[in-house]
């Protein structure tokens, strides 16, 4: 039973895996403390898998706890030396589909993202990921008009950062 | 300007090209958390057991005489069936409260059921130095009963400096106390906070 639910959320993850980059990636700025962060919110998913009935899909669920590991749970640990910079994350794109503005505007948005405090972060995190705001809401915790009030605010400072 | 061009590029930024194996996914899964959440377990704990370890470490049999001495015995043999009760009833509460906790919850709830994990210690600790104050007041006052020669105005000055000390010393427990889950909650004050600004004003 315990080896089916483990392969079962084995697969599950590793199809996944890539909103828990996305988080790792607005939410660090190194190398390092990207594979700290991933590693906690692996834990924390794992551990509460046995929770997890299948009446949500597994990928809002993970958004969930992924926001909820990277706003509440995660301290940075001693061992992450922050000494990379920024610019060391590459976006590579694949050659048939390249397109220089894009992965300018992508390098540009996570930076600009990267200012936001955690709670702006999550916001601006939900609507690119293209959430309702029903679910924005259900996920932060708070009424769904407060998230409209709250995302509008966040994506106004995103736009300075954006365009001083 | 709009958000729309950034959107597009967002939806279109390619898959993370360091993906996680399997084999990786699990032994991450199995290894230890160091979450705020653990930490504020363990250095709850802690505290429950340093502040009670001390009746191990006092000789409680001269301690006891010289409370019977000062006329003090019955006093603090009776105030331990207080003084149990209430560090259970806050080990019982800490406990529940750290169980309850769940990542799988809202952000705020999340952020809440810590928060209120923390206080629970957070009021044992208050609750002791107060404990420490009135019992430091009581043992200075039946130690000038047992002196008569003193003059009120020796006594008065002996009150007043027993008092300054133990502000003092109660003061500087407090803030080695605020100074550690200060940095431990510092972020998660902060987004907690930001997430109930605009809450407040509704």
């Amino acid at each position: 039973m315990e080896k089916e639910l483990e392969n079962k959320f084995l697969d599950d993850f590793e199809a996944n895996q890539n909103i828990v980059h996305k988080v790792c990636r607005i939410y660090t700025t190194n190398q390092d403390a990207h594979n700290d962060l991933f590693q906690e919110i692996t834990i924390q998913l794992w551990k509460n898998y046995s929770k997890f009935r299948g009446d949500a899909k597994f990928s809002t669920w993970m958004y969930r706890v992924a926001l909820n590991t990277a706003i509440s749970l995660y301290r940075k640990s001693t061992r992450t030396i922050q000494t990379q910079d920024i610019t060391e994350y590459s976006f590579k794109i694949k050659a048939e589909d390249y397109d220089d503005t894009e992965e300018l505007q992508l390098k540009a948005l996570y930076s600009a993202i990267r200012k936001l405090n955690d709670i702006d972060k999550a916001l601006i995190f939900l609507y690119l990921e293209d959430k309702s705001y029903r679910e924005i809401s259900d996920t932060l915790g708070i009424s769904e008009v407060n998230a409209r009030v709250k995302m509008n605010r966040a994506k106004d400072k995103l736009k300075k950062v954006l365009n001083p | 300007m709009d958000l729309d061009k950034y959107k597009k590029a967002w939806e279109n930024q390619p898959e993370e090209t360091r993906k996680v194996s399997k084999v990786d996914i699990y032994k991450m899964a199995h290894s230890k958390s160091s979450s705020i959440v653990k930490w504020i377990f363990i250095i709850g704990i802690l505290e429950f057991v340093l502040l009670n370890s001390l009746y191990f470490v006092v000789d409680m049999e001269e301690a006891y005489n010289e409370y019977r001495q000062l006329g003090l015995y019955n006093f603090m043999f009776y105030s331990q069936f207080v003084l149990y009760p209430i560090l259970f009833y806050f080990l019982i509460k800490f406990y529940l409260n750290y169980k309850s906790i769940s990542v799988v919850d809202s952000t705020k709830t999340l952020m809440d059921k810590i928060i209120k994990t923390r206080k629970t210690v957070k009021y044992y600790v208050l609750f002791n130095l107060l404990y420490v104050f009135i019992f430091g007041v009581i043992v200075s006052i039946a130690t000038l009963k047992t002196h008569p020669e003193f003059n009120s105005k020796q006594i008065l000055v002996s009150i007043i400096v027993t008092i300054v000390v133990l502000i003092i010393m109660v003061i500087i427990l407090w803030c080695f106390y605020q100074l550690l889950y200060g940095i431990l909650l510092r972020k998660l004050n902060k987004n907690y906070k930001e997430l109930a600004k605009l809450e407040d004003l509704n």
